[in-house]
């Protein structure tokens, strides 16, 4: 029985692959190989102290140092380990937190989805014009949830490094256009004209589409949203030696001076956000600047209060 | 012409009433398991013209019925939708290696949106 509980243990213990999967590291990051690394250095040092005193003619010297150093490279090396190995459990924790935080409450976000989509295509003739409306807005406060909670997951991935792209070439142009094809609805809306240009050269890029297609929408709305009734959001291109520039410029109420260095930070809003009313959670940046950089670009601002403010991203084009 | 068949294998019952209760107005033969092992018999037993298979599952879960499916030489030729929720770089990577035809969202699908990629796999105008 005991030979059995070794022969587990010792294979548990040195399946060095199988822990490295379980605690999502990398091999040489595993407990089992830093135990042996330690194991290796204690030998190296007890040969070391060997050779230094064997000209002594103690014994007692000899084995109290040889004693020392192994309870010392024990002591420390068992702490060093068992603590990497607690902070690769608690990584992996949160991974998987966010996965099933995803599945979790995107679930009853397609619950409510599927269910006013077939009431109203299946049912519309049985729904009074007023019952729609309601289930439009109920429909409306579905797709915010779903946009929070895509923007949580997004930080939540952000802050552990793990925001995955998947990268494809893109032509910048067609992405701007799209967005601004989804964004024109709400600029009508609002009484915001909204105009775009994009350079004759192409402008392709390797980026993650629908990542950027976020971006673009982000910055867009953001400037919709804070410019007055019958302003003006224009979105330029330029193609530069190696790279593509955006610029999204606005003649809004900008962003006060004070708040500035504050714009990319999670969960900020500026007072103009509040005065205005405006909707959001103070992520949409934050998030924005993360993919921008993530992609290989840069995303800065200029703003002047009450004047306006223009937002740039640069990304670097692939060379044909 | 007669009908394609789907069998839907999700273990949410609200979901898989939605998705029933559409599909069979579009004009499909539907079914439906609870379970992964159900529906990996399921599978086997009826030959559905396509599956919508959901990931987080009882008994069984969806890579376990992709990976079965796709193994038996008789249903391997089954085109198979992964309908689910978990969206990380890695689910879908690991379902479309296993065989998957295609990877949605729930949340991020309508219904119609579903029911059209159902008909451009099945080649249904």
């Amino acid at each position: 029985m005991y030979l059995h509980k070794f022969r587990k243990w010792a294979y548990e213990g040195l399946n060095l692959k199988k822990q490295a999967e379980d605690l999502n590291i990398s091999v040489w990051q595993s407990p089992g190989f830093l135990f042996i690394v330690m194991g290796l250095i204690i030998i190296a040092a007890m040969w070391g102290i060997y050779f230094a005193l064997k000209n002594y003619d103690s014994p007692n010297v000899l084995v109290i140092s040889e004693s020392s150093v192994v309870v010392m490279f024990l002591t420390i090396g068992s702490f060093v380990i068992s603590s990497i190995e607690q902070v690769a459990r608690a990584n992996k924790m949160k991974t998987e937190f966010v996965s099933i935080a995803s599945h979790q409450l995107k679930t009853p976000i397609a619950e409510i989805n599927w269910q006013i989509e077939l009431l109203l295509s299946k049912f519309p003739g049985g729904l009074s014009e007023k019952q729609q409306l309601l289930i439009g807005q109920i429909a409306h406060s579905s797709q915010k949830m779903a946009r929070l909670v895509d923007d949580l997951l997004d930080v939540a991935r952000i802050d552990q490094g793990r925001l995955a792209l998947a990268k494809e070439e893109v032509d910048l142009c067609t992405l701007v256009n799209e967005a601004i094809i989804n964004q024109r609805p709400f600029s009508i809306v609002s009484g915001v004209e909204l105009k775009s240009s994009c350079p004759v050269t192409s402008s392709k890029i390797l980026v993650d589409k629908k990542r950027i297609g976020v971006v673009l929408d982000n910055l867009l709305s953001n400037a919709i949203k804070y410019t007055e009734r019958q302003g003006v959001v224009e979105v330029f291109m330029e193609t530069k030696e190696s790279s593509v520039q955006v610029c999204i410029r606005d003649n809004g109420v900008g962003i006060p001076r004070n708040e500035q260095s504050d714009i990319f930070k999670k969960f900020f809003r500026s007072n103009n956000s509040l005065k205005n009313n405006a909707d959001g959670t103070g992520l949409g940046l934050y998030i924005a600047k993360n993919i921008i950089e993530q992609s290989g670009g840069k995303l800065w601002f200029q703003s002047i209060e009450n004047i306006g403010s223009e937002f740039f991203f640069s990304l670097p084009t692939v060379k044909s | 012409m007669d009908k394609k068949k789907i069998l839907i294998i999700e273990d949410d019952l609200v979901l898989k009433n939605a998705l029933e209760e559409f599909l069979t107005s579009e004009g499909f033969d539907v079914s439906f398991a609870i379970d992964g092992q159900t529906g990996v018999e399921k599978v086997i037993s009826d030959k559905p013209d396509l599956v919508l298979l959901d990931i987080v599952l009882p008994k069984k879960d969806g890579y376990e019925v992709l990976k079965e499916v796709k193994e038996n030489k008789e249903t391997t030729h089954i085109p198979i939708v992964l309908l689910t929720n978990l969206g990380g770089v890695a689910d879908v990577e690991k379902a479309l290696e296993l065989g998957a035809t295609t990877y949605l969202i729930k949340a991020d699908y309508k219904l119609n949106e579903v029911t059209q990629k159902i008909k451009e796999i099945l080649n249904i105008k």
